[in-house]
C-alpha cells in the first residue's frame, strides 16, 4: 500500500505570499467555513484548503490513474453558465478523487467519464459518478463526496470511460486512442481519525483575487506550458471571464485534422497557475471567415482548441467567441470565474 | 433466516421473497396479505396456454388507460445445466415435466403465476449446430463507453412473477427446494433435477412499494438519501411511472415471426444500481422531469406528480426531432432520458420496437433495478441503448457522458445478459435447430 499524505499547503502559501491562517488538527464535523461575502466574478482565494491522502496509482488499459481522498467538501457543478452548489451531507465520509492520464505523454484526460465504487469487506459503501472538476490546490481531477462504511480497508473500483469523438477530437498519435473503457482497482486503508489528521488551513485573505499554489499531486497536472515553451508561434493573448487565451499558429495541421494551411491552436487556462480550461464551445473568426475552434487532444499540443485556416496574416484580428463556458465542476475559488465570458479579440 | 415479525405485512412479504427458501415460504404463508385465500389453479391441457411464453399482457392487471401493470413480486433465477455438452433427452423430459407442474398448479395470471424460461447464447454453444439466422442473439456485451458490467452467461433464466409473494416463493421451492406440492398439485418433476441455481435476484413493482422499501430498520438502503424522498405513489424509485402503453412495443411486434423459434422473442436483462441523493436532493421537480422525460415536458408542465396524468402515453414522440433536442440543450443544458432513447425505439412507421418490463429491487440492500427488455432482434435493444447513451449529443460540453445526459448520472449497470425466450413448444432445453 502506497500511502502518503501529500499536502504542500505550507509551500503553497509561501509561494503565494500569504501569511496568516492556522493549522488545525482537531476533529471537526463541519469543515467548511462560510463563504466570503461579495465573492468577485473571478478567481479568488478560498476560505480554506485541505490536505489529501494519496491512496495509490495503477495502470488500467491504456490509462494511468491515481486516486486520493480528502475531507468531504462543497463544490459547484456547472450547467451552461449556471452553478449548482453541491452541499455536504452528514453521511459523506470523504471527497474521493482520481486523475487519469496517458502514461506516455503524461497528458491528463479531462473528458473520460469516471465512476467509483467503494466496497468494504465485500459490501457496497457507495458508487457514484466522479465529476470532472477544477481546484486550485489539486488542479484538474475527477471527484465527488462519497459515503463510507466506517474505518477499514476499502477497495475503490474506478471505471474509466471512453472519450466520445463528438466530445473531443483526437489528432496525431492520439487518433483512435481513449476509445476503450477500463477498470482500475485500488485498495486503501481509511479511518476517520486519519482523515481528520489531514492538514486543514483557513486563510485570512479569502476573497482576494489570487489563487493558491497547486500541491504535489503525485500525478501529472493539466497545465498549459509557459508561453516560451509552447509549440509553434505565440501570436497573442486575450482574457475573458478571468480565463486566459493564448493564441498560437502552427505551421502544419496536426495529422488527422482536415485542412492544409496553417493551424490555429488556442490554449485556454486559468490565471496565476495556467491550469487547462477544457470543455468549452469556442468559435473564432478571422478575416471574415468563421470557424469552430474544436476541442482537441493532441500528443504534442496537449488539450487545446484548434482550427485549420488557409493562412494567418500579420495584423489579422482573431475574434474568439465563447459559446459555452468550461463545463466542469469547480472547487471554492473557481466557482465565480469562467462563467460569463464575453468575446475576446487578439491581434495576430 | 430470521424474519423481523414487526415488519408491516407487505414489507414482510417482500423481505421473504428477497430471502427465498423454505423458511421464507413458511413464514410468508402465514403473513402474506392474502395468505389463506386460494390461488387460482392452472390447466391440465397446456394447449390452452399460448405458444408465446412472453404473452403476459392480457394475463395481468391493466389500468383504465390501458397501461399494463406487471406482477408485484418477481424472481429471476439464473440457471446452469448440470452436465457438460448438449443436454440429454431425459434432462429435457425433466424440465418439461417440471414446467407442466407449474402450468397445472397456477393460473397463468397475476393472481397465479406468469413465468418464462429463456436460454443464453452460451447455452446454445453447447451444441455443434448454431442458431438459425431468424434468431438474432449476440453474446452480451458492453453497451456504453462508460460501463464495465459482469456478463450473465449462465445457461438459462427462469423469470417468475405474481402479485402474490407466496406464489413466487412456493413455485421456486417446488422447482428447486423440498416442496412436494405446488398450490396443492403434486410436484412430479423439479427443474432442480436438471438445472442448478447460480444466482437469484428479486424484484418488485407497484405504487407505494419503493417508498415502503427505501428504508430498512429505519436506515435508508444504499442509493437512497437520508431524506427518504421516494414519493408515496411512485411505482419506481426514481419517482415517476414508466412503461406507458403508447410507448411500449406490442407483444406481437417483439415476437420472432419465422423459423423454428417463431412465436418466441429475445430478452435482454440488465441489472442497474441507483444512487438517488443528487437526483432528489439537488434537483427540482422540473429538473427531474427534464432529465427523465425531456426539457420540453418541463417547459410545458406536462408531468404532474408521478406522471399519472400522462394517461397512456408520455408524449415523448413530439420531442424527438434533432432541432427540438438541440434547442433544449441550448436552453437548458440538458437532454431527457426518454427523449434520447426513443430516437432509436421507433420503426419507419412509428411503431415502438422494444417492450420494457423492468422492476425495482433491494437485493443486497441496494436500490437497484432489473431491466428486462423484449424485442424481435436482440440488437434492437443495443441500438436503443446506444441512443440513450447520447454520445452524439456530447458535442455540446454541457452534455457530459453521464452528467445532464438523461438519468445516466444516477444509474450504474452491474450485469447484462441476453436470452432467447423460445415458444412454449421448445421451452425445455431446446437444440439450436429444433424440428
Amino acid at each position: 500500500m502506497n500511502r502518503r499524505a501529500v499536502l504542500r499547503a505550507g509551500a503553497g502559501l509561501a509561494g503565494a505570499g500569504i501569511v496568516g491562517g492556522c493549522l488545525q488538527t482537531e476533529s471537526r464535523s463541519v469543515r467548511s467555513p462560510p463563504l466570503v461575502e461579495n465573492r468577485p466574478d473571478a478567481v479568488y482565494y478560498p476560505t480554506h484548503s485541505e490536505g489529501m491522502e494519496m491512496v495509490g496509482s495503477t495502470t488500467a488499459g491504456e490509462y494511468k490513474v491515481a486516486a486520493m481522498y480528502s475531507y468531504p467538501h462543497r463544490f459547484w457543478e456547472v450547467t451552461g453558465a449556471d452553478t449548482n452548489k453541491k452541499e455536504l451531507d452528514g453521511s459523506h465520509a470523504m471527497h474521493f478523487m482520481a486523475v487519469v492520464w496517458d502514461p506516455e505523454t503524461k497528458t491528463v484526460l479531462p473528458n473520460a467519464s469516471l465512476t467509483a465504487e467503494l466496497t468494504k469487506d465485500g459490501s457496497l459503501a457507495d458508487q457514484t459518478n466522479l465529476y470532472a472538476m477544477l481546484s486550485q490546490p489539486m488542479g484538474l481531477h475527477y471527484g465527488n463526496n462519497l459515503e463510507g462504511d466506517g474505518d477499514g480497508t476499502y477497495t475503490a473500483s474506478i471505471d474509466i470511460g471512453s472519450v466520445p469523438d463528438d466530445r473531443v477530437r483526437r489528432s496525431g498519435d492520439f487518433r483512435g486512442r481513449f476509445t476503450d473503457p477500463a477498470t482500475a482497482e485500488i485498495q486503501f486503508e481509511y479511518s476517520e481519525r486519519a482523515r481528520d489528521d489531514l492538514p486543514y488551513q483557513e486563510y485570512d485573505d479569502a476573497g482576494n483575487r489570487a489563487a493558491l499554489e497547486p500541491m504535489d499531486m503525485m500525478a501529472p497536472s493539466a497545465t498549459v506550458p509557459p508561453e516560451g515553451e509552447l509549440p509553434g508561434a505565440v501570436r497573442g493573448t486575450a482574457t475573458s471571464g478571468d480565463a486566459v487565451f493564448v493564441v498560437t499558429v502552427q505551421d502544419t495541421v496536426p495529422a488527422g485534422i482536415e485542412g492544409d494551411g496553417q493551424y490555429l491552436a488556442v490554449f485556454a487556462h486559468t490565471p496565476y497557475n495556467r491550469m487547462v480550461l477544457p470543455s468549452m464551445t469556442l468559435s473564432g473568426s478571422l478575416a471574415d471567415d468563421s470557424f469552430a475552434l474544436e476541442s482537441t487532444l493532441d500528443p504534442d499540443l496537449g488539450y487545446h482548441y484548434g482550427a485549420a485556416v488557409p493562412e494567418v496574416t500579420d495584423g489579422d484580428t482573431l475574434a474568439i467567441t465563447v459559446d459555452t463556458p468550461p463545463q466542469l465542476a469547480r472547487h471554492e475559488g473557481y466557482e465565480m470565474a469562467f462563467l460569463t465570458m464575453p468575446d475576446a479579440e487578439v491581434q495576430l | 433466516m430470521d424474519f423481523d415479525e414487526s415488519l408491516p405485512r407487505r414489507q414482510f412479504v417482500k423481505a421473504a421473497v428477497a430471502a427465498g427458501g423454505a423458511s421464507a415460504l413458511s413464514a410468508c404463508l402465514g403473513r402474506a396479505p392474502r395468505a389463506g385465500e386460494p390461488v387460482p389453479t392452472g390447466v391440465s391441457d397446456i394447449s390452452n396456454l399460448p405458444q408465446r411464453q412472453h404473452a403476459w399482457n392480457d394475463r395481468v392487471r391493466v389500468d383504465a388507460d390501458g397501461n399494463v401493470h406487471l406482477p408485484r413480486h418477481q424472481t429471476f433465477l439464473y440457471l446452469t445445466v448440470d452436465a457438460d455438452g448438449p443436454p440429454e433427452d431425459d434432462a429435457r423430459g425433466t424440465v418439461e415435466a417440471a414446467l407442466r407442474t407449474l402450468d397445472r398448479a397456477y393460473e397463468r395470471s397475476n393472481e397465479g403465476l406468469v413465468y418464462s424460461l429463456a436460454y443464453a447464447p452460451s447455452y446454445f454453444d453447447r451444441f455443434e449446430a448454431t442458431l438459425p439466422d431468424s434468431v438474432d442473439l449476440p453474446e452480451p456485451r458492453r453497451l456504453s463507453g462508460f460501463e464495465n458490467p459482469t456478463f450473465d452467461t449462465q445457461d438459462a433464466l427462469l423469470h417468475l412473477a405474481s402479485d402474490r409473494g407466496d406464489v413466487v416463493l412456493e413455485a421456486e421451492e417446488a422447482m428447486f427446494g423440498d416442496r412436494s406440492e405446488a398450490n396443492g398439485v403434486a410436484v412430479e418433476a423439479k427443474l432442480g433435477d436438471a438445472l442448478t441455481v447460480d444466482d437469484r435476484r428479486t424484484g418488485f413493482i407497484g405504487a407505494g412499494m419503493p417508498a415502503e422499501r427505501q428504508a430498512q430498520a429505519g436506515e435508508p438502503i444504499s442509493g437512497i438519501p437520508d431524506s427518504l424522498p421516494v414519493p408515496e405513489q411512485s411505482p419506481l424509485f426514481m419517482g415517476f411511472e414508466a412503461g406507458f402503453a403508447g410507448n411500449q412495443a406490442t407483444e406481437d411486434y417483439v415476437t420472432i415471426p419465422e423459423g423454428p423459434f417463431a412465436g418466441g422473442t429475445t430478452k435482454h436483462v440488465a441489472n442497474l444500481r441507483q444512487r438517488l441523493g443528487d437526483w432528489y436532493d439537488e434537483q427540482s421537480f422540473a429538473e427531474r422531469v427534464m432529465e427523465m422525460f425531456s426539457p420540453s415536458h418541463a417547459e410545458q408542465g406536462l408531468v404532474e406528480g408521478v406522471g399519472d396524468n400522462l394517461g397512456a402515453d408520455s408524449g415523448i414522440d413530439a420531442v424527438l426531432d434533432p432541432e427540438t433536442i438541440q434547442q433544449s440543450i441550448s436552453d437548458h443544458g440538458r437532454v431527457g432520458h426518454a427523449q434520447k432513447a426513443a430516437r432509436a425505439n421507433r420503426d419507419a412507421d412509428g411503431n415502438v420496437r422494444i417492450l420494457r418490463r423492468h422492476v425495482e429491487s433491494t437485493d443486497d440492500d441496494v436500490a437497484s433495478l432489473h431491466f428486462p427488455s423484449l424485442q424481435r432482434r436482440l440488437s434492437t435493444f443495443e441500438e436503443v441503448r446506444a441512443a440513450m447513451n447520447g454520445d452524439d449529443l456530447t458535442d455540446n460540453p454541457a452534455i457530459r457522458q453521464r452528467v445532464n445526459n438523461g438519468i445516466l448520472e444516477y444509474i450504474f449497470v452491474q450485469n447484462r445478459g441476453n436470452f432467447l425466450v423460445p415458444p412454449r413448444r421448445h421451452r425445455a432445453l431446446p437444440t439450436p435447430r429444433p424440428a
